[in-house]
């Protein structure tokens, strides 16, 4: 567990730093522009210490827990206040048990209503981050019922109930629920990360649920537009279904090699495969 | 262009006089017939149909029924004669064009024709032998472009009034003095508060806003519902404000017969009992109370909102709309004699002393 | 520029504000930047608009390009006129893959199969929402572009909301809708008002909802321990709690300034103090309107201060739960 919670940190680390880098690297820019964006790379850098530092307490504390095989490495928390410290700590401490909760399969769930209903948060995470947490409560008696939520109408949570016995396996409503849950928060967040770190594909049409995606690709030489549709009809994943490529250039989709990127684009998640297909040049 | 008429008094001394004339006279004790009197009658007569159209003439009618008038309250008129209408007319008609000519160097003559004034008495509406006749003033003006032969419009129109005043007060007023004490008026805010002063100089009055009360608005509702044995009130529809941020408006619509029902039974007993004892049905305000609470704890046992923590509003039906910053619409002539008695009653209780 | 598109502009102009006419003007890119700037905006509105009929006249634009810029200050000022919502109901199997370009034409093959002479305008805005424009003509007539419904929808997602609709052609709209989205069936949501805004982050579940949780945040219990330090008493506890259920009911924070909402009751008159009234057969016919200008914020307070009684009763709770403001209560039945 503290291996996925550590792998999350890090990656939310080293895509932090690309972001700066990318962001640094467009050159030239307007005056304007620049301030803005030194602005954010002192915050994001800021950010970057932060993290930083709660990972190296996170890792004295592993230190601390299990003595015995002890990794020699210098701490440096001496610039930190002990307050900060003692906040920071009991935080990851913190995170750590949520982790593990849900991991295990637990949900944070709570008795509410004298005992007549329960409360379920729900949290999403994509790749190690989390992202948004839902809330469910349910009705216990005389039957089980969905009492109130916060989940967005397009999640059909009716017909998921429906679907499960909400009477006797309200636990595995809940894995489906969640299920849901993270596969569109998990699309949602591709979808972020392709704007983020794909400037040169255009995203021309998504949808709240993001079980659509069309993006535009420039295709090097010819500058040969090619637009790619990604359609996610297994709404429990976050990977698609169905890739479909359309250009002026018929023979293009056909082709072995984008043969291969649509494969890859069903196998792996769209902003990674988008960059491999770039370092491949197959697109701008 | 003001003629002699109009007396020039500073308002402050005209409260004084009046004050005097009117109390000063009275025991020490301050006790007067008249002041013990003034309070919220908590009994009435339920109000009875009345065809009035036979009193009053058709026009006059058509103009206090479905008009909102704004109610105001005035103290009683020194030395104000029925009989001199048509002096006040000219007076009046004067004192408007030199007001809103203030300050311009224009011809006189032409101007008087912009405002004509005219006082009349509206017969068919005082009660009692006590209850002075109604005076009905209204303001009529040609529009600044309108061709020679269009009539002029009425653009301001105001009566004061004494429907069933209280006997008691009315015969301890001194002799110079005419009570009308209810003032409703419709038209431009300018003209109200320009007719509103002249009364005042001329006849040593002074006037007060006139809000429908909670107690009045209920009252209302009651009275309404009442008459709905005899005429059909559509439904009875109340709003209320209540003080939350940002502010909650509930607006509470009954139907007719499901209210009537609910009116008859908070009276069941009473109204048997009084039965017996008159031919006229009197209502206590103990069954208003009651009836209103009947509906309010209706509402709570669905919403389980408290609406005695707000404030009624308004009370409205078929017969007419009442509000609680003193307007009233009565769409209906048969209860007008009621529901004005009513009103003559609040303003005869708002008058300062 | 014919003398229907004239009129056109003639009255859209007199709607929009004259603080928000340049940039809508500028939005709209059908003039060129040299000719807009050629309009003095500090002038009266009907100057303006003279002028403005003028470039559009030299421009030769068209009634098309004058509903462009409707749907342009439409879009942007969505909160005015009356907002009716739907629900889709009973997806195909292919529903969740309808994407833009085929309902675009879908629906708009759809509607001109049920009604000849319509102008249908689609658009989709920055939000994900689709927004649709219909003229509707009748007959032989031309489409009346003075009296266009909008629709707005989100693909993927049941609710559409829609203004300006004639029970004449709603059934027309609801079934081009119904088909174009691959849905079996559309029904009235029951919620209504000004306020699209409100309605769909209502319905959308955007805005801060309240539930219990093992962990209270920091926040929460720094403020319990003011609390306890401030008054130690019941009352200062009964106070929390109703502030805690108000809030859990309505949400916490700015709520969707939803405007009104109704109930028709048809219940029984139950008074342990009136016999005579509980005793009637028939129930009691009233109807109860709240309206504030915000009404769920006016709510939560009567909740917190003590003014509604906690537990809020369902009745009121439906509102946010169900995402209704119009109900029929019958006894023991809560139905549309």
């Amino acid at each position: 567990m503290e291996g996925a919670s550590t792998r999350g940190v890090l990656s939310h680390l080293s895509l932090l730093e690309v972001q700066a880098r990318s962001r640094g690297s467009q050159v030239p820019q307007q005056p304007s522009r620049v301030k803005e964006l030194k602005a954010k790379v002192e915050a994001l850098t800021s950010q970057r210490d932060q993290l930083k530092a709660e990972l190296q307490i996170h890792k004295k504390l592993q230190k601390l827990r299990a003595p015995v095989d002890g990794e020699d490495e210098e701490m440096d928390v001496d610039s930190e206040s002990s307050e900060l410290f003692h906040l920071m700590a009991r935080h990851s401490e913190l995170t750590d048990l949520l982790h593990a909760h849900n991991l295990i399969g637990g949900y944070d769930a709570i008795t509410t209503n004298r005992g007549k209903s329960m409360c379920f948060s729900l949290a999403t995470q994509y790749e190690g981050v989390y992202l948004d947490t839902y809330n469910l409560e349910l009705n216990l008696k005389p039957n089980v019922r969905i009492s109130r939520h916060n989940i967005p109408p397009f999640i059909p949570l009716n017909s998921l109930a429906e679907q499960s016995d909400l009477q006797t396996d309200v636990r595995a409503f809940l894995a489906t629920v969640s299920q849901h849950l993270n596969a569109f928060a998990g699309r949602r967040q591709q979808l972020k990360l392709v704007k983020e770190q794909h400037k040169s594909v255009e995203v021309m049409e998504s949808n709240l649920l993001c079980s659509i995606l069309v993006l535009m690709f420039t295709v090097p030489k010819k500058k040969t537009p090619l637009l790619c549709m990604l359609e996610y009809t297994d709404h429990t994943r976050c990977l698609p279904t169905q890739v479909h490529l359309n250009c002026e250039d018929e023979l293009l989709p056909d082709s072995p090699k984008w043969k291969k990127n649509c494969s890859l684009l069903m196998e792996v998640p769209v902003h990674r495969a988008l960059t491999a297909i770039k370092k491949a040049s197959d697109i701008v | 262009p003001h003629s002699g008429v109009v007396k020039r008094r500073s308002k402050s001394q005209s409260y004084r006089r009046s004050i005097r004339t009117c109390f000063g006279v009275a025991s020490g004790l301050g006790l007067t017939p008249a002041l013990t009197a003034r309070r919220m009658n908590t009994s009435r007569k339920a109000p009875r149909s009345q065809n009035i159209t036979e009193k009053v003439k058709p026009e006059h009618l058509e103009l206090l029924v479905k008009t909102e008038w704004q109610l105001s309250y005035v103290t009683p008129l020194y030395q104000f004669r029925h009989t001199q209408l048509k002096s006040y007319s000219r007076q009046l008609s004067a004192f408007i064009a030199a007001e809103k000519q203030e300050g311009l160097a224009v011809e006189v003559g032409g101007l008087q024709n912009t405002f004509k004034v005219s006082f009349s008495v509206l017969q068919g509406l005082a009660e009692t032998s006590d209850d002075p006749e109604t005076v009905l003033i209204q303001v009529q003006s040609k529009p600044m472009f309108a061709r020679q032969e269009d009539p002029p419009k009425t653009v301001w129109c105001g009566w004061l009034s004494c429907i069933n005043g209280n006997p008691e007060y009315l015969q301890s007023l001194p002799k110079d003095f005419t009570c009308l004490p209810l003032f409703c008026s419709k038209g431009a805010e300018d003209l109200s508060s320009l007719v509103k002063s002249w009364l005042q100089r001329t006849f040593d009055c002074c006037f007060g806003p006139l809000d429908i009360n909670q107690t009045t608005l209920q009252w209302l509702a009651a009275l309404w519902t009442n008459c709905h044995m005899e005429t059909n009130i559509q439904n009875l529809k109340m709003i209320w404000t209540l003080p939350v941020l940002p502010p909650l408006q509930v607006t509470y619509t009954v139907d007719s017969d499901d209210v009537l029902d609910l009116w008859r039974s908070t009276r069941e007993s009473s109204a048997e009992k009084s039965r017996e004892a008159e031919d006229e049905v009197c209502i206590d305000f103990s069954e208003v109370t009651r009836f209103m609470q009947g509906l309010m704890s209706h509402f709570y046992r669905h919403f389980r909102v408290d609406l005695s923590a707000g404030e009624l509003n308004q009370v409205s039906s078929a017969l007419g709309s009442a509000k609680v910053n003193g307007k009233i619409k009565i769409s209906s002539s048969r209860y007008l004699i009621s529901i004005f008695s009513l009103l003559t009653e609040c303003a005869l209780l708002k008058m300062p002393i | 520029m014919d003398n229907s598109a004239k009129h056109l502009l003639q009255r859209l102009v007199r709607r929009i504000p004259a603080s928000m006419l340049k940039s809508t003007l500028d939005k709209w890119e059908r003039l060129t930047a040299e000719k807009r700037k050629s309009l003095d905006f500090t002038q009266s509105k009907w100057i303006i608009t003279q002028e403005l009929v003028a470039l559009c006249e030299k421009s030769e634009l068209t009634v098309k390009h004058i509903t462009e810029l409707e749907m342009i200050y439409i879009t942007e000022n969505p909160n005015q006129g009356m907002w009716h919502t739907f629900q889709l109901v009973e997806p195909e199997d292919d529903a969740h893959s309808v994407e833009l370009m085929q309902f675009k034409e879908q629906f708009k093959s759809h509607l001109r199969e049920l009604q000849r002479n319509v102008s249908v305008k689609i658009k989709k805005h920055t939000d994900q929402a689709v927004w649709i424009r219909v003229a509707w003509g009748d007959g032989l007539s031309s489409p009346n572009h003075l009296k266009a419904t909008y629709v707005v929808l989100y693909l993927q997602t049941p609710y559409v909301f829609v203004n300006a609709l004639s029970s004449k052609h709603k059934p027309l709209l609801l079934q081009a809708l119904t088909l174009s989205t691959r849905h079996q069936q559309i029904k009235a949501a029951n919620l209504s008002g000004q306020k699209l805004t409100a309605l769909r982050d209502l319905l959308m579940r955007q805005y801060q909802q309240v539930f219990p949780t093992k962990y209270p945040s920091p926040l929460a219990e720094s403020d319990q321990s003011i609390s306890k330090l401030r008054v130690e008493k019941v009352q200062a506890e009964a106070s929390a709690n109703r502030h805690r259920m108000a809030g859990e009911t309505f949400g916490d924070g700015m709520l969707p300034a939803l405007q009104s909402a109704v109930f028709k009751l048809e219940t029984k008159f139950k008074d342990p103090t009136n016999e005579a009234m509980t005793q009637r057969d028939e129930p009691f016919i009233c109807s109860v309107k709240f309206s504030s200008s915000n009404l769920l914020e006016s709510l939560r307070h009567c909740a917190s201060s003590g003014i509604a009684s906690t537990p809020v009763t369902p009745m009121l709770s439906s509102i946010p739960l169900k995402g209704r403001n119009y109900f029929v209560i019958t006894d023991n039945v809560l139905t549309a």
